[in-house]
């Protein structure tokens, strides 16, 4: 078990340690991969723990985005107002949509996320104090350390809370609902209300990553804040790391971001190709995630990627 | 009858306009196994149903003195009322250990949780062998044993069992009827639904025959053991 921390604290310091020995496209490609992965590991408590698949988080970071936007850009606020504002909307949205939509139970629910982000996206094109279709610029800084660090510590405190969901009578609760809804509540287990609860804690990590991603690029639009391909990155990401675990969607989003990256450096127009390749790779050999992989391996070898298959009837 | 922990008269509920259950009388006392018995489709998971307050009802419907009609769920089980569900719906891949646990979910007295937990392992000793093992690797019959074990850590002061024997072998469902018994002499009264009638009236006090949503019969389990009628509908012999 020493030795796991130990890993794990080399593995934080390497990732805080970044900007002083990175060059500036590192630093940049880190940003968006802590951001992504902090999207990947809110997206966890609900889905990994509790089940339920959302396709709508992507809401929750436009909602950041634009909380912080509008308290810089149109009321002068400084930054750390702004993120307080951005993280209220979106958790006080969080419960009233949770409210209606958490009453229903997996594929439903899943449908009725899909639609919210492009809804809230037309409702920014339209509201004034949201800069319309133009959008927002909010005031330069440069300084792609700070944004590099407060983005590392928030996938810390994201995970840190989610390592402490795994171990606690909340998380018991969540794990209870996904695998069987109706014997969670035949021991007395609100559902709904844990359910909401974990979707308000994912939107408050959510809304802080919009937030600090709008002022690092310092220009957002509706398009570009409501965006619903993210809802199916930080789903894949999580699926591939480990949906359930405390780590599983940090090692899926920093190693698929990674791949990417570097697939989109060397082949550029394929790499969409490539990238889907990994992801059917990683479906039929890690079902349970890439996290899976270092304990099933050990015991199995071989065996481990032929028992995942079986066991999965892929 | 004003003692009866469970106290149900004239009753009535369904789904929607359409009632399934009319005008059901039905009491469990201190101290008591009673079988609520009936062919499928009489209403038996129905009024189970309506006694947790999952579907609407109308009528009277008191537990431990109280009216509790406009109570949720939660609330009820929070009184007291747990259900062993049909199809034991246990949480397949958490361990028994866990499983037992989630029961005591709502509780605080951690002495008094640990003493249930000594209370359901010497009950099922064959889940204190396996406490660590998932609750999907067990045997139908394990699994109805942490099902009822699970219940039992909510320290109900009534359980209703809903087709305890379902799916299980005759030897096992014996077994069964067996702890149902010490679970009665350590004080908790239960209700329980089965198809099986006979091995329902085997270690009950009293019982009801429940027939398209009615109550047809309603007597001690030796007279119903031996009425005629019982056995032509349920045992098709002509004695």
């Amino acid at each position: 078990m020493n030795g796991r921390w130990f890993a794990l604290a080399a593995a934080v310091a390497l990732l805080a340690g970044v900007p002083w020995f990175g060059n500036a496209v590192l630093i940049q490609f880190g940003i968006n991969a802590l951001l992504i992965a902090v999207l990947a590991q809110s997206w966890n408590i609900l889905g990994g723990f509790a089940g339920y698949v959302s396709f709508g988080n992507s809401v929750f970071y436009g909602l950041g985005s634009y909380g912080v936007a509008i308290a810089m850009a149109q009321w002068n606020l400084p930054f750390w107002v702004g993120l307080i504002f951005a993280a209220t909307i979106a958790v006080a949205f969080a419960a009233l949509l949770g409210w209606p939509i958490l009453r229903l139970r997996g594929p439903y629910f899943a449908i009725v996320t899909l639609g919210i982000s492009a809804a809230m996206s037309a409702l920014a094109s339209n509201l004034d104090i949201a800069g319309k279709n133009v959008g927002l610029i909010l005031p330069l800084t440069r300084n792609d350390t700070l944004f590099y660090e407060a983005s590392l510590v928030l996938l810390a405190a994201a995970t840190l809370t989610v390592a402490w969901i795994a171990r606690s009578r909340f998380g018991m609760a969540l794990i209870a609902i996904r695998e069987d809804e109706d014997a969670a509540a035949s021991v007395g287990v609100n559902a709904t209300r844990f359910k909401i609860a974990a979707l308000a804690m994912a939107a408050f990590f959510t809304a802080i990553a919009g937030g600090i991603h709008a002022y690092w690029i310092t220009y957002i639009d509706p398009a570009g804040s409501f965006d619903t391909t993210l809802d199916v990155r930080m789903v894949i990401m999580t699926m591939f790391g480990g949906p359930g675990t405390v780590l599983g969607p940090v090692v899926g989003a920093l190693v698929l971001s990674a791949i990417y990256e570097v697939l989109a450096d060397s082949i550029s127009k394929a790499a969409a190709l490539f990238f889907g390749i990994v992801i059917l790779v990683a479906v039929i050999f890690l079902p349970r995630g890439l996290v899976d992989l270092g304990g099933g391996f050990r015991v199995l070898r071989w065996r481990y990627f032929l028992t995942n298959i079986r066991q999965y009837r892929i | 009858m004003s003692d009866a922990l469970l106290d149900i008269r004239g009753l009535t509920a369904g789904y929607g306009d359409v009632p399934v259950l009319t005008d059901i009388a039905l009491t469990v006392g201190a101290g008591e196994i009673v079988a609520l018995v009936g062919s499928n489709g009489a209403g038996k998971t129905t009024l189970l149903r309506a006694v947790s307050r999952i579907i609407k009802a109308s009528g009277s419907l008191r537990f431990l003195g109280e009216d509790v009609l406009p109570l949720t769920p939660e609330a009820l089980f929070a009184r007291g009322l747990v259900q062993v569900p049909e199809g034991r719906q246990l949480f397949g891949r958490m361990t028994v250990a866990e499983n037992l646990m989630m029961g005591a979910y709502r509780r605080r007295d951690r002495a008094g949780i640990d003493a249930s937990l000594a209370q359901t392992f010497d009950l099922f000793p064959v889940l204190a062998e396996r406490r660590a093992q998932t609750a999907g690797s067990l045997s139908g019959g394990e699994q109805q044993m942490c099902a009822i074990g699970r219940a039992l850590m909510a320290a109900p002061k009534l359980l209703m069992i809903d087709e305890m024997s379902l799916g299980l072998a005759p030897i096992v469902v014996d077994r069964l009827l067996d702890v149902l018994v010490a679970i009665r002499g350590q004080g908790v009264p239960i209700l329980m639904v089965e198809q099986d009638v006979f091995a329902a009236l085997a270690v009950a006090d009293r019982g009801y025959v429940l027939e398209h949503g009615r109550i047809v019969k309603a007597a001690t389990a030796e007279t119903l053991k031996s009425d005629p009628a019982l056995q032509k509908a349920y045992l098709g012999s002509d004695s």
